[in-house]
């Protein structure tokens, strides 16, 4: 018992004492836990944002999307298949193992020659592996050749671990990473906290902040209380609802940029209703996508301009609006002409008297306001005479329903995350005519040669004007067919206390970038 | 009392293989697959048949059941899917937190409950009577997410009493605690209430009084001690629902304890995780059952188990 009080009075002290010298301390809070701390076992943003802090990779992707040095120094793309780095001598890892070309190795190896594999390994492509030239020089090759294989090397999930740690804590690893990033790992408790602490030996210098902590507070309106509070200084995951009343704060900044998924209607092509393209573009002229981005999602959206987000290597602006302006007379005359009457009760029949009705599988839970997106969208198919059915479900199931060998459903809507930034990431598996689920996320059943040859031509050439020039081409075919009409593309925002400097949201949620961030 | 015991705990032995089978297979109907989940949109098919036959999720369900089973009676809970980690594990830094929350907001209820069911039940009509019950009434009707955001604002952000969220210190209990005892306080209340007001009514009552016992006796010797049977009844259910069913507190205070992992463990299709937690709810529901019927004879001696 006197141990217990002598215990309870030295914590008491200590807390007193950390309050006294703490320096500089970051909390971020974000809505779910880390699954794992090392890449392999996890692929989820809010988890990705923690271990990218202490493992880095060779190359990562800057605010305004260009290619930047991480470990890393300097890269030259040999061919379509080999991309050649040198890279940055005098790093050590947090155990003090020195990083050299067998560690990229090590990394890379571990990935893909697991079994089972990493699961960023199915993220990253058709990698072959790592090749070492000298201690500081390797080439990542691929199988075949592969234009998207520097996107897939800047993916954040690859950062670089120990390999003496690694060997060291087997399993435990996942909840020790030691990478040479500018943060080392501190403790976590599960569904609670992840602490870090400044690497004092850090290649760029002593990060500017001492402590990072991670906080999970699933509750979205909790998160923005801890910030009222002063018990966080940063929101990464941020509700629409509750940016109003942070907004007139002048305690805290919102930050907005437009981020790398769009939330999209697919159509189903293999369905007879749907398959004619007069009714596809009847519903593109139905929904008011600007209206849906004011109000549902209170502006913290952006009007889509193509199936890509803006962001994304290879987007081009396909003036959807212009293309397909919310125009529901429009949409009723095209409807008209595809031989449906508009009968008294408003809805639309065809010649055996049967109502146009659609079924629709949207997702549920996977973003912020998706189901009520979905409900807007049965509602303005309703005003010019389209019954829509909706299947709800939560997202797992949903999932496996859309990754099924066939598809009962006229549209699903769902976001997808250009998650290499690259859009061969987005257009090859979903437009692309053998890529067909459940291998792939062709939904659509959309089938057109033009588009074929020349999505395998940008994913085999390591030119990448020619590939920007390919995408564009494909866009535009995807703007006339229609095969997926956007919706809403997704902005990534965040919400940072006014004492912190040097944050800024990155467009893919993937990445946060700690290092130059600190307290006024 | 003794043959009584061992008999229900010989029979906790079927019921938890029940429940274990009954999870399994449930599991099995929802559709949803784990190892698509874990890969994610990118994921090609072979390397989603890769990580499922990692898992043996293809074994037939018999198999995955005995294969369970015979881990379980070694003590062997499994690994998660998703974390790679011992369930054990996971279950050890999670469930401390369910029961601390568990404990202080049952012994909220009945510290403030009983007493003021009580109050409430021995003076009916007065005006204490009909405060008690409307805020009881209040209690039980507030949804718990909208009580924790509403004491979250006056007690974190207004006052600074309190942190907002999460786990660590005396503090971080204080609000969650709170939540989580309201409704079940007000249950009790009620219980209490009801109870005193009928057995008051009894003749033994009557003629305690008729002997000359004082009304403090009355109240507190006859009255409570005749009443409480159905409330203890009611507090094992309460108990039952905080360590399985606060979700909701623990979702809004960030409470890092089982409810938010059921729930994250069943969205995630990680199996081995939720068939852990239902084994252990369903053992700790068996178990309290069994305290309870145990109490019953401490409080009225009458009942006894043979």
């Amino acid at each position: 018992m006197k141990y217990r009080l002598l215990a309870a009075f030295a914590s008491v002290f200590l807390l007193a004492t950390s309050l006294v010298f703490a320096q500089s301390t970051l909390t971020i809070v974000r809505p779910s836990d880390s699954v794992s701390l090392d890449p392999q076992f996890d692929t989820t943003s809010t988890g990705t944002v923690v271990f990218s802090q202490i493992l880095e990779p060779l190359i990562t992707i800057s605010h305004n999307m260009e290619i930047e040095p991480r470990l890393a120094t300097a890269w030259e793309v040999i061919d379509s298949t080999r991309i050649r780095f040198t890279l940055r001598q005098g790093v050590s890892f947090h155990d003090g193992t020195p990083f050299n070309a067998e560690a990229v190795k090590f990394t890379w190896d571990r990935a893909f020659n697991s079994e089972p594999p990493g699961l960023w390994a199915s993220l990253a492509g058709p990698i072959k592996g790592v090749e070492i030239i000298d201690d500081y020089t390797v080439d990542i090759v691929s199988t075949v050749p592969y234009g998207p294989l520097l996107y897939s090397i800047a993916l954040p999930s690859t950062g670089i671990v120990s390999p003496t740690a690694v060997e060291a804590l087997g399993a435990d690893f996942a909840r020790n990473p030691v990478g040479t990033g500018p943060f080392k790992f501190v403790e976590w408790r599960t569904n609670d906290r992840v602490v870090l602490e400044a690497n004092p030996d850090y290649w760029r210098g002593r990060p500017a902040l001492d402590t990072v902590i991670f906080r999970t507070v699933p509750e979205e309106g909790a998160r923005t209380l801890a910030l009222l509070a002063g018990e966080a200084d940063l929101d990464i995951a941020p509700s629409p609802s509750s940016l109003p009343t942070i907004e007139g704060n002048p305690d805290f900044d919102v930050q907005r940029v437009p981020g790398i998924g769009v939330f999209s209607l697919n159509f189903n092509l293999d369905r007879p209703l749907v398959s004619d393209p007069s009714i596809r573009h009847a519903i593109a002229h139905a929904i008011d996508r600007e209206l849906i981005v004011e109000t549902i999602l209170e502006g913290n959206a952006t009007v889509p301009r193509s199936v890509l987000g803006e962001p994304v290597f290879g987007f081009v602006d396909m003036a959807f609006d212009e293309l397909y302006p919310y125009d529901p007379d429009r949409a009723v005359e095209l409807l008209t002409e595809a031989g449906y009457e508009r009968r008294n009760d408003g809805l639309m029949y065809d010649a055996n008297g049967e109502v146009l009705r659609l079924k629709m599988l949207p997702s549920n839970g996977r973003i912020a306001k998706d189901l009520d997106v979905a409900e807007i969208i049965q509602e303005f198919l309703r005003q010019v005479g389209i019954v829509v059915e909706l299947d709800v479900f939560e997202w797992s199931t949903t999932f496996s329903l859309i990754k099924g060998e066939t598809l009962d459903y006229d549209m699903a809507a769902w976001t997808w995350f250009t998650q290499t930034a690259d859009a061969d990431y987005t257009l090859y598996p979903h437009y692309v005519s053998t890529e067909l689920p459940p291998n792939s996320w062709n939904g659509s059943r959309y089938s057109n040669e033009t588009v074929d040859a020349l999505a395998e031509e940008g994913r085999g050439s390591g030119d990448l004007e020619r590939r920007a020039v390919i995408y564009e081409e494909i866009q535009h075919q995807l703007a006339l067919d229609l095969p997926t009409l956007p919706i809403f593309g997704l902005m990534e925002t965040a919400v940072v206390s006014t004492d912190i400097e040097g944050f800024q949201v990155h467009p893919i949620q993937y990445i946060l970038e700690l290092f130059p961030v600190g307290r006024r | 009392m003794a043959s009584f015991l061992l008999r229900r705990l010989l029979l906790a032995v079927p019921l938890a293989l029940g429940v274990v089978f009954l999870t399994i297979a449930s599991l099995d109907l929802i559709p949803g697959d784990p190892a698509a989940l874990m890969l994610g949109q990118s994921a090609t098919t072979s390397a989603v048949e890769e990580l499922r036959n990692s898992l043996k999720l293809d074994d037939p369900l018999l198999v995955r059941y005995f294969r369970y089973v015979a881990g379980l009676v070694q003590g062997d809970f499994g690994t998660s899917f998703r974390e790679h980690r011992q369930i054990s594990a996971i279950l050890g830094e999670t469930l401390p937190f369910t029961l601390q929350l568990a404990a202080s907001a049952i012994a909220i209820s009945v510290l403030l409950g009983i007493p003021l069911g009580l109050l409430s039940g021995s003076r009916p009509g007065s005006f204490a009577d009909g405060l008690i019950r409307l805020v009881s009434l209040i209690g039980l009707s507030m949804p718990v997410f909208w009580t924790g955001l509403l004491l979250m604002v006056f007690f974190s952000v207004n006052l600074g009493w309190f942190p907002v969220a999460g786990s660590g210190t005396w503090k971080h209990l204080v609000l969650p605690s709170v939540t989580l005892a309201l409704p079940s306080l007000a249950v009790v209340a009620r219980m209490t209430r009801s109870g005193v007001l009928e057995v008051q009514r009894e003749e033994y009552i009557r003629t305690a009084a008729a002997k000359g016992l004082g009304r403090r006796s009355i109240l507190y010797k006859h009255t409570l001690r005749n009443a409480l049977v159905p409330v203890v009844t009611a507090l094992g259910l309460e108990l039952g629902q905080m360590l399985g069913g606060a979700v909701l507190t623990e979702t809004v205070f960030a409470w890092p304890g089982i409810g938010r992992l059921t729930i994250y463990s069943i969205f995630n299709r990680d199996y081995i995780l939720v068939q852990g937690l239902v084994v252990v709810l369903a053992l700790i529901y068996i178990l309290i059952n069994l305290l309870i019927d145990m109490s019953y004879s401490l409080i009225d001696p009458r009942i006894t188990y043979s």
